[in-house]
């Protein structure tokens, strides 16, 4: 006879998710929520999202965990040899091309939902989103994961060209905190990530400092 | 999912020292969504006899005017307030009646009654969504997150709490407990029922 079991034993891990990335005039701003899901267990509510590619080019993950966490290895083990090779730090849309040669190839057997961000010299900050089917286009903003559909009237209404950096943190902490607020698979702290010139500076917004808006 | 998982919530009873407190979350969601932090899951029958109910929202809110009618009818007809453990019987003989097409639903009973020799003695029960019963006399669980609130129930629960202490710890569990479950939680509502007073408090907690 079939034992009947919990769903957290048998469900593949999810980072269920709300994901965001901004351009600025210098930089990107990047950030995610921190919760990991089994079923509807939260395995972890603290997990970073924010995967190091290189120094200058970060990724936000959502999808299934393994997946993500795979490929990103991949593409940081692939962008090492070509920084190697080329003798400098490589270009954002490079590594936008190797995740989404990996995503479009293995697009039957991934679910991954990937935004790669970055700066590099030649154009500055740029955003590339990736999503499920493995096209690669880039945006000023992008927003991704689950948590996104509960945002795109707020970020189209919010969003202006040319914002400051405090101006871009600030968009992508508000939305973030309405996004987890609406969504049962995002919640948790707020990551947040500056890459620019001058290096990563990467922040945590934690649940009590989070903005609160109507809440019914 | 699962037809109980289609809302999701955290209900959890506790006894005292003459008193017995039940908490519950008040998040009303459909599948991941969530619609509303105002929803009510505990219901008064009467001053010393609340019931909690976990599942589908739309059972939950049936059975909750269902029963309503049957305890004032019992008043009523009896001249008195229902006991707990005859109302515990009553919702058990009622799901039972929908055996082969049930309410999805698993209350909570919990309340104080006079026994034989002792007066205001907890009393807490709970079901199944069929209507089998299940006493205790520590703590009770129903919802979406019970395999969560059994572990920190049972690491901090003691008996004989007198009812600030119970109210502290009946609190501490479910906050942990929702923490650990994406379909429960956005706010708490805890209930503490005592000889002559309910106190009810709303808790401040994480909407996410």
């Amino acid at each position: 006879m079939e034992v009947p079991q919990p769903d957290w034993l048998t469900s593949e891990h999810m980072t269920g998710t709300s994901i965001m990335a901004v351009e600025f005039n210098g930089g990107v701003v990047i950030g995610a929520d921190s919760r990991t899901t089994t079923g509807s267990y939260i395995a972890n509510r603290v997990t970073d999202k924010l995967t190091r590619i290189t120094d200058n080019i970060y990724c936000c993950r959502s999808g299934s965990a393994a997946d993500t966490q795979a490929i990103a290895d991949i593409v940081a083990y692939h962008l090492n040899l070509h920084s190697v090779e080329i003798g400098e730090a490589p270009s954002v849309e490079t590594a936008a091309s190797v995740f989404r040669e990996i995503c479009y190839t293995n697009r039957e057997s991934l679910m991954a939902g990937i935004i790669c961000a970055g700066w590099d010299k030649y154009k500055g900050g740029q955003v590339y989103t990736i999503p499920l089917g493995g096209m690669c286009v880039r945006q000023p903003f992008s927003i991704g994961g689950s948590g996104s559909t509960y945002i795109y009237g707020h970020c189209d209404a919010t969003f202006k060209e040319n914002m400051t950096k405090e101006e871009c943190k600030k968009f992508v902490l508000h939305a973030l905190a309405l996004a987890m607020s609406r969504d049962g698979s995002s919640g948790g702290v707020v990551r947040m990530a500056v890459i620019s010139a001058a290096g990563v500076e990467r922040e945590v917004v934690t649940g009590d400092k989070l903005p609160r808006f109507w809440e019914g | 999912m699962s037809i109980m998982e289609y809302n999701g919530s955290a209900v959890v009873a506790m006894t005292g020292k003459n008193c017995v407190a039940i908490a519950s979350d008040m998040r009303y969601g459909i599948r991941m969504q969530t619609l509303a932090a105002d929803m009510r899951k505990i219901f008064k029958m009467h001053d010393q006899l609340f019931v909690g109910i976990s599942g589908l929202a739309t059972d939950m809110q049936t059975v909750e005017q269902k029963l309503r009618f049957r305890t004032k009818l019992y008043e009523l007809r009896e001249e008195r307030n229902i006991k707990p453990s005859v109302f515990a019987n009553m919702v058990s003989s009622m799901l039972y009646e929908r055996r082969f097409g049930p309410y999805f639903i698993e209350p909570v009973i919990c309340g104080l009654e006079d026994k034989k020799d002792q007066k205001n003695v907890p009393f807490i029960c709970t079901t199944d969504l069929i209507g089998a019963q299940c006493f205790t006399n520590d703590f009770l669980v129903a919802g979406t997150t019970t395999d969560q609130l059994y572990g920190v129930c049972e690491a901090m629960y003691k008996p004989d709490m007198e009812p600030e202490d119970l109210f502290e710890t009946i609190s501490q569990c479910l906050l942990a407990a929702v923490d650990r479950d994406c379909l429960s939680g956005w706010g708490a509502i805890v209930h503490v029922i005592t000889p002559d007073q309910v106190i009810t408090r709303e808790l401040k907690s994480r909407q996410d």
